[in-house]
Parts: structure tokens; sequence; C-alpha cells
């Protein structure tokens, strides 16, 4: 047995660069000491009676928005790739659904896999700070295995809601590891760092597995995480979700077979990268549960954005800016904006490169592209789900206008999804400028959507493909989720 | 963003190369290269982390489907064919490295024979070889970008940044994708490259190589089916390059003319002797060198008469393991590797049991050894070398150094040795016709026809009991 004198150096372990080999040869620290652990143990002995009534509210709005979104996202040709993938490289399985399309099951993680890649096809789903998607990497994982699990044993509405929001509160413990992970990302794309965690916490918390087990969940996990920033924007984006979700399912289930790997994953090991891989800075903190009954779940102390429009989060900043000028010319004359009274637009935004695209070429580009948000609202009114068609991306007029674009980055305007702000400022043919500044877009967490926006969202979403009364339903079994004794209720009704 | 067009150059590189490419010293390699991954898979297939990974595998099902080395009756989904083959060549650490570091085969022949045997046309050997020899071509391309992949890793674990890329690119090939569809191929799975090297020494390293395998087929296959990434994934910073601490790419030129110039040809791989970590092969020859001059001069050689062992190494964490609990911290351990050899004169396959690794004499020895990290000891299997230093009770000093082990690429195996290896893994799970096949199909595999006839070999089980691994010492 390692000596007491091992607690007063283990808080040394945590911080990096300090030269501590003589010490680091001769003791390891004590097993249920590390961060890793305390992960496992959190994951395994937390309880539904620790979520409160604000993270049960937040959680299920979270749900309700995460299915709407994915089941319009059934409708995309990212996800008919996917869906086709796996039904030619794998034969039909009756086990777990597939959003919106009734009768096809999957493997379970295959189902996970198809059914992310649905939630983010149009980045229309939740977004958090730090930044990432959290709920698309969590709830397809946390549905299929649900799906898989025999019919005398499936988990109840409360059971499931904790799974997903242990799913989510790991997520965002990760990410409050690094300073890095609090600004827009440049590297790797959250959702495939921590989202392959959350769902692997989730998972491992429904399938009943012990602390230690969960910890190797997650280390498992950890060495299937991580894409490069390069591939959002771009047709493969969505698959980073898909993935997140179906990997880490399955590093619970291996990890439920016994499979094990490092258990120091989390911690900061100098010259062995472990979870810290993904990140310059990096200092873990280990997961505790207080004594009592309380635990103050993350989504209690920071809420989450949902979006009004499929495109990535920092656009509604200039959406919402271009809209309030839109709404001043139209006011000056006709109903619609014309670009021959446009001389100049200059947008004032953060510097992310990867949002900043003047003339965008597909329709994933043109969801990461501040110009074509601010055109698109400053033409239009408003930036819908109809806006990234084919047809619109190449409307001359808009075309007219992302031509006489221009950007700045103000000093005060950082990259950062708490912080940042949008400025359209247009300058007419007459010399006329008009200004519009959003500080905070409505769906943001400081303007949150009320519960009526949330469901006409839903409704305009899952009614896009589900029959009226499966998508009321779904909002009646979302809204009981916690009193649910069986979720069996939530599974048949998404497709 | 800047688009150099080296993704590009990629993606029409891997369409465009073609069997005259292939010259006589990179068949030979490549050859070995074959032949060693299947010997070390096969023996691989009897490890505790293949079998879960089976057991898990098969919750697939698919239409069609691929074999798994050394089963005769068990069929996968392809994928999962290659997941699980990938991680039964990397399972034991017996797998080949190269320079820089990574092991290159495991991650592209689980692929390439798992996605053969879905093809409506059966390749032949030598679209096999080829395709192959993209995979490691690709691998190696990829790690000359950038000076950190030159030295023993930190952060990645090489065969999960560069192994899927490779599996992608090979498969990419035997599936004669278009120059897009090849870039789109490398985009795709650049998303899942990259696992943190904390797990090496667990159980879960060699999923680093399955997954590798398995996740290029994918990439390969998504493309395949038009699912477009970032045609520019190699030139990005923010792309391949968040890999790397420096990056540096650059174009690969279209193989036009028959005398491309291999990356192979011009560095060859190194193949273990011992199932450990690289760097451990240099320890343990230097401690039975230090072990023989010991015995030499001493009559009635006795361990214990040692009062202390100072190695010398190269800086490298994640070899640095005192006293390690597991198989897997065992084969990462210059410490035990060390001891392991002066204790029996020999490290093998089956040093590295759990009774073996608890053997209090072992241990007794393990407390004695000390590990020093010189400044001239660089951390890069290019230049690294290992002393083991002895000091007995009456003060006398026994040092040997190894600066070139058997068996890396500067003293490479003979073929009789390498064949030999191979013997002893695969008869551990083949029988004898099973193992002579392997042999003579790769040894040919320029001439043979189909390729699938590799596949009915891998097989071939022997219905005794597997021997207990070989005794040979090496």
């Amino acid at each position: 047995m390692i000596s007491k004198l091992q607690k007063t150096i283990r808080p040394v372990w945590a911080v990096r660069g300090l030269h501590k080999s003589a010490v680091e040869v001769l003791r390891h620290p004590a097993p249920e000491d590390t961060v890793t652990a305390s992960f496992g143990k959190f994951i395994s002995e937390v309880k539904p009676q620790h979520l409160s009534s604000v993270v049960l509210h937040r959680s299920k709005r979270m749900v309700l928005d995460s299915i709407g979104v994915g089941v319009i996202g059934s409708t995309t040709d990212v996800f008919e790739l996917a869906l086709q993938h796996c039904q030619h490289m794998y034969a039909p399985d009756d086990i777990s659904s597939v959003y919106g399309r009734r009768g096809t099951r999957l493997s379970p993680t295959l189902a996970a896999f198809v059914n992310g890649v649905a939630t983010h096809s149009m980045d229309f789903d939740d977004t958090w700070h730090p930044a990432t998607h959290p709920s698309g990497a969590v709830l397809p994982a946390v549905l299929a295995l649900s799906d898989m699990m025999s019919a005398n044993s499936k988990p109840s509405g409360l059971d499931f809601l904790l799974a997903f929001n242990i799913g989510i509160e790991i997520q965002g413990r990760l990410m409050r590891f690094s300073n890095e992970a609090h600004n827009i990302p440049k590297r790797f794309h959250p959702p495939s760092v921590v989202g392959t965690m959350g769902s692997a916490a989730a998972c491992a918390r429904l399938l009943s597995l012990d602390p230690s087990q969960c910890s190797h969940a997650l280390a498992i996990a950890t060495s299937l995480s991580g894409a490069p920033m390069a591939n959002a924007a771009t047709q493969s984006k969505p698959l980073h979700i898909g993935n997140a979700s179906r990997l880490g399912l399955e590093a619970a289930l291996l990890a439920s077979r016994g499979l094990e790997a490092s258990s120091l994953v989390l911690d900061s090991v100098t010259g062995v990268a472990g979870f810290n891989a993904f990140y310059e800075d990096y200092v873990p903190q280990p997961l505790e549960l207080s004594n009592d009954d309380g635990h103050m779940f993350l989504l209690e102390e920071q809420d989450m954005g949902f979006k009004r429009f499929p495109a990535h989060l920092g656009m509604h900043w200039v959406a919402d800016a271009a809209a309030s000028v839109h709404k001043i010319l139209v006011g000056f004359g006709p109903g619609t904006v014309s670009p021959a009274q446009v001389q100049d637009i200059l947008l004032r935004v953060p510097k992310s490169k990867y949002i900043n695209r003047p003339f965008p070429d597909s329709e994933h580009e043109a969801r990461h592209s501040f110009q074509f948000n601010a055109c698109s609202a400053l033409l239009d009114g408003e930036v819908t789900v109809q806006s990234f068609t084919p047809a619109a991306i190449r409307r001359p007029d808009l075309l007219a206008l992302l031509s006489r674009v221009r950007m700045e980055h103000p000093q005060d305007n950082p990259a950062n999804f708490n912080s940042m702000y949008g400025e359209v400022q247009v300058t007419l043919v007459g010399g006329d400028i008009l200004k519009g500044r959003c500080d905070t877009f409505y769906g943001h967490w400081r303007n949150p959507l009320t519960n009526e926006s949330l469901r006409k969202k839903f409704r305009n979403n899952a009614g896009a493909v589900l029959p009226s009364e499966k998508v009321e339903r779904l909002i009646d079994v979302v809204e009981e989720l916690d009193r649910l004794g069986d979720c069996r209720a939530l599974l048949s009704q998404l497709q | 963003m800047l688009r150099k067009g080296i993704t590009e150059s990629f993606g029409a590189a891997i369409h465009a190369f073609n069997t005259t490419q292939l010259t006589d010293g990179v068949i030979n390699r490549s050859k070995r290269m074959m032949l060693d991954t299947l010997g070390v898979g096969l023996l691989g297939t009897r490890t505790a982390v293949f079998n879960k990974a089976l057991t898990y595998s098969q919750l697939f099902m698919s239409h069609e489907s691929s074999s798994v080395w050394g089963k005769s009756e068990v069929n996968l989904p392809p994928h999962y064919a290659a997941f699980v083959n990938g991680i039964a060549v990397h399972s034991m650490d017996f797998d080949d490295t190269w320079h820089p570091a990574t092991h290159p085969s495991g991650a592209v022949l689980p692929a390439l024979l798992a996605l053969a045997e879905t093809l409506p046309s059966q390749p032949s050997g030598l679209d096999l070889l080829l395709a192959f020899n993209v995979g490691i071509e690709v691998q190696g391309r990829l790690m000359r970008f950038s000076r950190e992949a030159y030295n023993i890793p930190e952060r990645f674990h090489p065969p999960s940044v560069v192994g899927v890329m490779g599996s992608a690119a090979a498969s990419a090939k035997l599936l004669g994708l278009s120059p897009a569809q090849c870039t789109n191929a490398l985009a795709i799975a650049a998303s899942s490259a990259g696992a943190p090297l904390a797990n090496a020494a667990t159980q879960t390293k060699p999923l680093h190589i399955g997954n590798a395998a398995r996740r290029g087929l994918e990439a390969a296959q998504l493309a395949q089916r038009g699912l477009k990434g970032n045609p520019a994934i190699l030139d990005m910073n923010c792309g391949f390059g968040v890999y790397y601490k420096d990056y540096s790419p650059s174009a690969m030129a279209v193989p036009a003319s028959s005398d491309f110039k291999w990356i192979l040809e011009d560095q060859d791989v190194a193949f273990k002797r011992i199932p450990a970590h690289l760097g451990m092969h240099w320890v343990v020859d230097a401690a039975l060198a230090a072990r023989a001059k010991l015995e030499n001069s001493v009559r009635n050689f006795d361990l214990s008469q040692i009062r202390n062992v100072t190695l010398r190494v190269p800086p490298s964490k994640y070899v640095d393991c005192p006293f390690p609990a597991t198989e897997h911290q065992a084969r990462h351990s210059f410490q035990f590797n060390a001891s392991s050899a002066l204790l029996d004169n020999k490290v093998t396959v089956s040093s590295f049991s759990e009774t073996q690794i608890n053997r209090p004499a072992l241990k007794e020895l393990l407390s004695k050894v000390k590990v020093e990290t010189p400044k001239d000891n660089l951390p890069s299997f290019d230049k690294m070398y290992c002393e083991v230093e002895m000091e007995t009770d009456q003060g006398q000093r026994y040092v040997a150094r190894c600066d070139t082990f058997y068996g890396h690429w500067r003293k490479p195996l003979s073929q009789k040795d390498l064949v030999e290896k191979f013997s002893v893994n695969a008869s551990s799970v083949l029988c004898t016709e099973g193992v002579e096949g392997v042999i003579d199909v790769t040894g040919n595999i320029e001439r043979v026809r189909e390729c699938s006839i590799l596949g009915s070999y891998l097989r071939m089980t022997s219905s005794q009991h597997e021997q207990l691994y070989s005794t040979r010492s090496w």
C-alpha cells in the first residue's frame, strides 16, 4: 500500500512543468487519487436525485431540440450517404432506430453514427460555452443503447435523462481544463474531442459499469477522439458528431467487456500525452461528488444556446445585426432590399478563419460564412433553413451583395461565444450609413429561446418528416421524460 | 485559405501509381514486411485483447464478410475484420517499425486483405503488393512533414496519425478510386486520426492499429460513395498539421515514369525479435552482452552477486517503467527487459506472461535497476543506443553497449531468420500446410493470380492445441 505521504504529493501531479522525476520513479499516485479515477467514480455513482429541476428542465429542452434537428437532418445528402454506407457495409439489424426512417434499424453503434450525422448535418444543433455541440454526441448513443437493452430492462425516463446529463456534464468538465477551449476552436473540432468522451460516459452509465470500467471507457474513448478543424465547413463535419456518438458507445461496450486502457488518461503526465494531447494548455481537476445530496451540474450554471437557423453559431450575431438593418431599409422605400441601394457592407466580427468565407461554394461553406449570413439576412430580413438551398446560395442579388463586403476584426471582439458581438454597417449609394449591432442573439444562453419558440422550431423540423401526431407525442413524451417508467415511449416515436 | 495543392497531388499520385513502378528492391522489402506482419498477426489472435475485440465485433452482421486470421470458421464485416486483424498484429508489439517512427504494415495489410475479399473481381498479388506499397509510401511521406515525427513520440501515437492515412490511401488504390476520390479519402481519414500516447503500454494500444486499418478503409469507401472532406487537408495547419507542433508539408510528384523512388527503398524497416517496444531491443542486446562478460570472468556466476544495474537510455517516459504490473507495461519497460535478459539470458515471447512478470527473482533484480538518460542519447530510433552496466558485490563493473540491434534497419534480419520468426509465430495457430502456404504465396506474391489464396492459408488452423510459445532464444 502506498503511504499517506502520497496525498501531499498528489496535487503536484496536476501541475505541469514541475520537475519531479525522482518522485515519479519511486512512486505512482494511488489509483483512487487520480483525476481519471474521480471521473469514473462520478459517472458510476451520481444519482438521479442530484438532478435539480433547472437541470431537468434545461436538458429536456436539449433532448427535444436535438431530436428535431436530427429528424430534419435525415433529409440531407450527407445523412443519406452515411446511411447507405452503413446499410451496404452491414446487414440490417433489428435493433436501433434511425431518425425519420420508418422501419429502418441498424446495429446500435451504426444507428448512433447516422443519427449523429443527421443531428449535425445542417449545423442546426445546440451550442454550449465553452464551445461544443454537446447533445448530438450523446443523445444518439443513449437512444441506440436503450434500443439495445432487453425489453424487460429498458431504462426509465429518469435513468435515460441522467445518463444524458452525465454525457453533457463530462464534456463541460473536460473543456474547463484548458483556456484554449474557451475560444472558438482553431485546431481540433471540439465535438470530436469532448463529444466522444461524453458519449462514452453516458453509455457507461447506462450500462451500469463500475467506477473502474467507467474510467476505462473514458480512456478507450480518448484514443478515438480528435478531428482537425479543417474538415469543418465541409461535408465531413457532421461525421465528427456521428463518430463521437458511435465511438463513445463503442468505447463503453469495449470497457464492459473488460478492455482496459490508461488509468492516467485525464491526468497530466509529462512526456506521455493523454487527453491533454488535444490542448496547448491543460490543467485537470478531479470531479467530486459532494457528500450531501447536491451536485451542481454545469448545465445549471451555464445554459445552452439553441440555433434559430442552421448555421455556425457565430452567424447568428451577424444575421440579427443585418436583420435590423434590413428592417430600417425596408422602412425607407419598397418592401425588398435591392443590391442597387447598397454601396458597401462592413462587418465587424471576431477573427476566425474557418467562418470567414467571402464566396462560399457549397451549403457547408455557406453555413460557415459571416459574409453569406449577413448578406442573406440583409436581403431577406432573416436566415432560415431555405437560405442554404443551392438556388438560394446562387442568387444573383446575393452574389452582388457579397462582392461588396469588407471585414474588420476589432480588438475588442474576441473569438469567444460568450463575449463576441457582430456589427453590420451598410453604406447606401446615397451616402447614408446604417448600422446594426448584436451583442446577444435571440437563442443565445443570455437570451434563451422561450419554450414556445423552441417548440415552434421543433414542429418545423420534426414536422418536415414525421406525421403531426408523432410530433406532438414527442413534445409530450420529452416533457414527461423524467416521470416515465420506461423510455420506450420515446424510442418508438423517432421514425 | 491558401491551397498549395499538396493534398490534390497526393490524390493524383495515389491514383496514378501502377505496377511498373514497383522495383525489385521495394518488392523484396515489402514482401518481407507482409510475411512478418502475417506471422505476428497470427500469433496475436491468441491474445486477450484480440478476443475482446473479436467478441465485440461479432455484434455486427453484414452481407459480405471477410476472414479473421487464424480462425477457420469466423467471418466479420470487412471493417471489423480489418479491425480485429489489425489488433492482432499489434497485440504483442511484435510488428515492424520504421523511421521516422511508426508501425506501418499493421495499419495497411489487414485493411487490404479484408477489402480484397469483398471485391467482385479478385485483385492479383501484384495489385495487392502495389496497394500495400502505396499505403506505406504515403505514411513515409506524411512523417517527413515534421521534425517532431523523427523522434520517439510524446503526444500522439504515430500509427494512429499516419497509419489511418496509409490505410485510406492503400484502400483507395485497391478500389481504383479517381484522383478526387483519393483526395477525399485522405481528408475523411484525417478526421479519424490521432490517438494520444497515454494508451501505449496498455491493452488499448493494439486498437490504435486496428482502428487505423478499419477507419482508413472506411474513409476510402465513404469517398467512393461521394463523401467530401477538405481538399486541402494536408496543406493546412488546422488540417493534418494539428497532429504536429511543426508542420511543413510538400507535394508529391505524380509517379509517371518507371523509376519512382520509393521511400522504402531508401529507408528499410526494422523487424523485432522480441515482442516489445523497439527501444527494448537495444537494452536487451546490451544486457545480454554485459551478462556474457560477467559470466566469462566469474566462475559460478550468480545473479544475486549483482549489486546494482545502470541503464543508459534515451529519455522516453512511456518506456520508463520501473515496476511493470501488466504484460503491456512490461513490453514498454527498459528496466523489465534488461532484467529479463540478465535473469534468463534471453527474452522471448514467453517472457511477458503474468507468471514471468511476477517472479520474485525478477522483482528483486528490478529493484536494483536505475535509469540514466545521457545527453548524447537521443530519443530517435535512428540515433539511440543503450548501455547496461552491472556492478557486483565485489565492486567489479561490467559494461556493454548496443548501438544497433540485430533486426534494426542498419542490421536487417537475414531472410532465413525472418522466415523462421514467421514459422514459429504462425505454427502456434496454423497447421504446417498453412504455414508453408503463406510463406510460399507471400514469397511469390507478384506472380499470384488471385490474392484470395492467401486468405485461405491464413485460416488453415491446426487441430492440435497450439504450441505454447517457442523456446527459441535469440
